[in-house]
């Protein structure tokens, strides 16, 4: 594995499947799966891997990270959308102070600051019900996990 | 005359809550604590009337950073207790494990939260701005530490496979000979964190204290082992509280530890100071390059001593992988205690330094817990050195003397919030 040069497009779960509807971006890549999909994309259900996160994005044209988002909108509600269109805050001091609770808005800072972004940064937030200490999505959830999947299929033949 | 408060509210780049506060009348050093405002965490009561089984998995939550590093020392303590011997491949896998956390905690303290203070830059985002390979790297470093823990505990962080008497899953032999070559490449990395290490210089300052850490004939100590000290003495682990003797301040709400001083030091510079002949030589040699030659009293110097130990878990992860994959790893069941109502104590040297967990066991079920965590042992050292180090550079500004004290609380990777326990108070009427 190590020599090959990884594929292009990496499709890149984060959440935690424990917290229920945290583990939206799992079951997207769970049904992405069963899908066809071109060659040079890789699945990868990436877990909570803090800054690591950063490592993830060497090498690679796109990332297209799909994860729970809280972006005020109703549960079951998705949105696609670039850096550019949001700020993405920073859960806690991180970086800063402590280096515990590091999250994707960290390992971008980071990356952007290495000058290691992907060329092009895709986010699929789908906007959870509950955050709960249980595992199984809610059911809006679980509709907009089918329809995101559909979407990246899309976006990804085009 | 000089007069002046400092109030660090909130210690950055440490793990906690923790405040300095300093106090100059007329020149005069009134005042100078490190506050410990960490809520205290209850542990050792939730332990009680639990089943021994599951210690290890309870408390490994006290910490996300050391959370194997309490695992084992939890397992240890349950062993003692119910007589469980376990087995030389059992030994070799949480050794595995350990390193796995210690070069985890030292790559992200050497790196993250002390580099950025001696190349002058305030957090890792200007660090990754100015030097973006120094920061890809430690995150490459970090990722093959978190990776290794993984295959042998069953995750990165929280082991689910280690459990009284043994392991309940095994990583394939794939697995063991894929992180093998990745360690091997990792040397490449390794001799780059040394070279930058001996570039960086530390400020002068020593103070002589005692150092104490596990020490064992054969190796370099990190689980089991006696307590030894640099200032001569050595006692059985059941001794621990000889050792510790612990003690309350009003100012902190984790308590303070004294020996044969009125303070000592755990952690990466005390093993070095106590077990320096035992280190991998590699890393003895890399100790020598970066200057460190026991005993060393500058305690700037802790991150150099973690730079040594990562050369040392590096080396010796290696050479525990070649004795697993050699002895083809094969599939065992844990060791069954002999009984199930006992008292013991486990240690295990950790990245922050020794610690002991302490359980009495009756019928299965936990009825006293005491743990004593590395940063608590450290803490009224690190006011010694404050104390010792503040007259010395009174000439300073206020923020050099505040710059100068942050690294030298952050040298001691301090886990403030692993440390906050709640006295028990009983009143006797």
């Amino acid at each position: 594995m190590d020599d090959q040069a990884p594929a292009t497009t990496l499709i890149l779960a984060l959440g935690n499947p424990l917290r229920a509807d945290d583990g939206a971006g799992a079951a997207v890549i769970k049904a992405l799966q069963g899908c066809r999909l071109p060659p040079d994309v890789e699945l990868l259900d990436g877990g909570t891997p803090g800054l690591e996160t950063v490592l993830y994005f060497e090498g690679r044209s796109r990332v297209i990270v799909v994860d729970a988002a809280d972006m005020g909108l109703e549960p079951g509600e998705w949105r696609r959308f670039t850096l550019g269109d949001i700020r993405l805050k920073s859960n806690d001091m991180a970086l800063r102070g402590t280096l515990h609770y590091a999250g994707l808005a960290e390992a971008v800072a980071l990356a952007g600051a290495m000058d290691a972004l992907p060329a092009e940064l895709v986010i699929y937030g789908i906007q959870p019900q509950s955050l709960d200490w249980q595992t199984g999505l809610s059911d809006v959830v679980r509709t907009a996990v089918g329809a995101v999947a559909r979407q990246i299929v899309q976006e990804l033949g085009r | 005359m000089t007069s002046m408060t400092i109030d660090v509210h909130h210690i950055t780049r440490v793990e906690g809550h923790g405040n300095i506060v300093v106090n100059v009348v007329n020149g005069k050093l009134e005042q100078c604590d490190l506050a410990i405002v960490e809520t205290p965490r209850f542990f050792e009561a939730m332990l009680k009337g639990r089943p021994y089984q599951e210690a290890s998995h309870i408390t490994s939550r006290i910490c996300g950073i050391c959370a194997t590093g309490h695992a084992t020392a939890s397992l240890r303590a349950a062993e003692n207790a119910l007589g469980v011997v376990p087995t030389k491949q059992t030994k070799l896998l949480r050794k595995l494990a350990l390193f796995g956390e210690i070069l985890d905690s030292h790559i992200l303290h050497v790196y993250m939260l002390v580099a950025p203070d001696f190349l002058g830059v305030g957090s890792v985002i200007p660090l990754a701005k100015q030097e973006p390979e120094i920061v890809m790297r430690a995150l490459r470093m970090k990722k093959l530490s978190g990776d290794l823990c993984a295959i042998i505990t069953g995750r990165h962080t929280h082991p689910i496979a280690m459990t009284v008497g043994g392991f309940t899953h095994y990583p394939t032999k794939e697995e063991l000979f894929d992180i093998r070559k990745r360690f091997e490449a990792a040397r490449v990395d390794l001799k780059e964190t040394v070279d930058l290490f001996e570039s960086l210089e530390l400020p002068a300052f020593t103070r002589e204290t005692e150092y104490i850490a596990l020490r064992k004939p054969d190796e370099y100590a990190f689980i089991d082992g006696e307590i030894a000290s640099s200032d001569g003495g050595a006692w059985p682990l059941e001794d621990y509280l000889t050792v510790t003797n612990e003690y309350l301040v009003p100012h902190s709400s984790a308590k303070h530890a004294k020996n044969q001083r009125d303070s000592y030091m755990v952690g990466a510079l005390a093993r070095i100071n106590v077990n320096f002949d035992r280190l991998h030589p590699h890393a003895k040699s890399v100790a020598e390059q970066l200057g460190l030659k026991p005993v060393v009293t500058n305690p700037y110097a802790i991150s150099v001593a973690q730079v040594v130990e990562i050369v040392h878990a590096v080396e010796e992860s290696i050479h525990i992988l070649d004795e697993l994959i050699g002895n083809c790893l094969k599939w065992e069941e844990p060791v069954k205690p002999e009984r199930l109502s006992g008292e013991g104590v486990g240690a295990a040297e950790v990245p922050r330094g020794t610690l002991f967990h302490h359980y009495t066991i009756e019928d299965g079920l936990i009825q006293k817990a005491n743990c004593v965590i590395p940063t608590g042992q450290n803490l009224a050292n690190i006011e010694a050195d404050m104390r010792a180090l503040v007259p010395t550079i009174l000439d300073k500004s206020e923020k050099e003397i505040t710059q100068s004290l942050e690294m030298l609380v952050r040298a001691y990777d301090p886990c403030i919030s692993c440390s906050a326990h709640l006295l028990n108070v009983e009143f006797v009427r």
